[in-house]
């Protein structure tokens, strides 16, 4: 019963502090954005905008929610939910520091690729409950563009496996030894780069935002979506960022290990590590238009996913050899 | 010419994506960069000698009311026709005294004409571009309203306006001879026909 209890209050402070980050990625995002592109982003609500995520909360969730009449409401409703859960379930394997992960399970890396594809029949569903043409595109091109990467970036983390022998997210760190070198980005440089790509186009965003794609899509999938449900929808996208960006430190730059250890914060470098992922994440957005839908099915299926192949041969060479 | 769409690259340059990492250099390199935006109601732009704002009848510091003579080229020359005088003649003397003198802002295109041709500098266009209303009335200026727009004005000047001549107000390049005296002022040397930097002139001038 005290167990229970005390999970319950650890699942608490993860998710507020988890909503916490995704307000401020937000408002990170924006500045960052703005200052590219030589503007200054949000400036008003607060000292330099700083309340402006606490005020887009207040302002989405008093919004009139809109359900159109044609839409299947069951699956209308239902969709940012699943979307939301998916994503927030995928915290609860993530290791921050040693023992400090909610569901220590050993098949972490496999149960966040299975919500995360999860994730994607919220998108779909949405696009196709809402009942509307662009949101059927939008939810049509998510699915197609979450199978053809999914198969990318789990061959990628292979490689990984292969080396770590384990899909534990804590051991996987562990096995990379808290040294510089012992890092996987090194003989896993070409997984590497072929996750950074599937990671941008699993989570949806620039260059490969096509089920949003404002320009020619209105909105995607969310298009029909307003107040509380469409924030749901942006609050699962910015979560699947973070898990992402947590997976890439976790698999690649060597989790919660740094130079030096922080007394009484272990999580510290792991967050520091994220956050350069999020950096990364709308510095790419600030730079790259997008793709266009033929191109990015070749990108994944021509050029991607025989890289991820190739380095899961070499991988297996070199070790055979070498052990 | 022959235009080259696809610039050439090398396999080595095809593989580690050269182009894209210069965008990012430059995203990177903006990000450090000054932001040009300004924060408008706390920072107001700097307004330029000739800009063309607010209407304003300027207040004619001998008897108090308006320069203006009724001569109505103003109204004549006016494009949207916003500008409406009505006057009449003195018994006596015979010259003209104005009933009225209204301006419908909300027509007017601020092309300046009515300052430029004004023989007596009484309707300016002034600095203030501040004066948005939620009605039409109080953008309907009469001859009333316009005194006061001036007098508004010359208290965001700080006032000492009493012989403040705008060199803009000017016809631009007219010949000094079919000017009056009130429109004889000084203008700056690139105002002139000869001396304004416009076009072919503006492109050499730049690049030297």
């Amino acid at each position: 019963m005290m167990q229970v209890l005390i999970l319950f209050i650890q699942i608490l402070v993860l998710f507020a502090i988890v909503m916490l980050h995704v307000a401020y990625a937000t408002y990170f995002e924006r500045k960052i954005i703005g200052h590219m592109q030589v503007r200054m982003g949000p400036m008003r609500v607060g000292y330099h905008g700083l309340l402006q995520p606490i005020a887009d909360g207040i302002k989405s969730f008093f919004k009139e929610d809109i359900i159109p009449e044609q839409a299947d409401k069951a699956a209308f409703r239902a969709a940012p939910i699943i979307c939301l859960v998916a994503m927030m379930t995928s915290l609860a394997v993530l290791p921050f520091a040693k023992g400090w992960v909610l569901a220590d399970i050993n098949i972490g890396l496999l149960f966040i690729f299975a919500m995360s594809s999860l994730a994607s029949y919220g998108v779909i569903l949405a696009g196709w409950a809402s009942n509307s043409k662009f949101t059927f595109l939008g939810g049509m091109r998510s699915m197609a563009q979450v199978i053809s990467y999914e198969i990318a970036m789990g061959l990628s983390l292979v490689g990984v496996m292969m080396l770590s022998g384990t899909l534990n997210l804590t051991e996987i760190v562990e096995a990379q030894g808290t040294s510089f070198t012992g890092m996987y980005i090194f003989p896993q440089i070409l997984a590497f780069f072929v996750f950074c790509i599937a990671m941008l186009a699993e989570t949806n965003r620039v260059p490969f935002d096509l089920p949003e794609a404002e320009t020619e899509l209105v909105s995607g999938y969310c298009t029909e979506y307003s107040g509380m449900r469409y924030a749901i929808f942006f609050m699962a996208e910015y979560i699947g960022m973070m898990v992402m960006a947590a997976i890439g430190t976790i698999c690649f730059l060597g989790g919660w290990n740094g130079p030096f250890v922080i007394p009484f914060f272990p999580p510290f470098w792991l967050i520091l590590k994220i956050y350069v992922f999020m950096f990364f994440f709308i510095w790419i957005r600030a730079t790259l238009p997008r793709y266009r839908y033929d191109q990015l099915m070749e990108l994944g299926w021509k050029l991607l996913i025989p890289l991820a192949l190739a380095n899961i041969v070499l991988t297996g060479i070199i070790k055979a050899f070498t052990s | 010419m022959q235009i080259q769409y696809k610039p050439t690259r090398t396999l080595l340059q095809t593989i580690l994506h050269v182009e894209i990492l210069q965008g990012m250099a430059l995203t990177l390199k903006r990000l450090f960069s000054k932001p040009i935006t300004r924060q408008y109601p706390q920072e107001k732009p700097d307004v330029r000698l000739g800009f063309r704002g607010q209407h304003a009848l300027v207040r004619d510091q001998a008897s108090g009311g308006s320069k203006c003579v009724a001569c109505m080229r103003c109204a004549t020359v006016c494009p949207s026709r916003c500008i409406r005088i009505r006057y009449h003649e003195d018994e006596e003397s015979g010259a003209r005294v104005v009933d009225s003198y209204d301006i419908e802002a909300l027509r007017c295109v601020y092309c300046g004409f009515c300052e430029e041709v004004c023989p007596v500098n009484a309707l300016v266009m002034t600095e203030v571009f501040e004066y948005g209303a939620y009605d039409r009335q109080s953008i309907f200026f009469d001859q009333q309203r316009l005194l006061e727009n001036w007098d508004r004005f010359t208290e965001l000047k700080g006032g000492g306006m009493d012989n403040y001549v705008n060199p803009f107000w000017r016809p631009r390049g007219a010949d000094e001879k079919t000017l009056t005296a009130a429109k004889r002022v000084k203008v700056p040397d690139d105002w002139t026909l000869e001396g304004q930097v416009v076009g072919k002139k503006f492109k050499t001038e730049r690049s030297v």
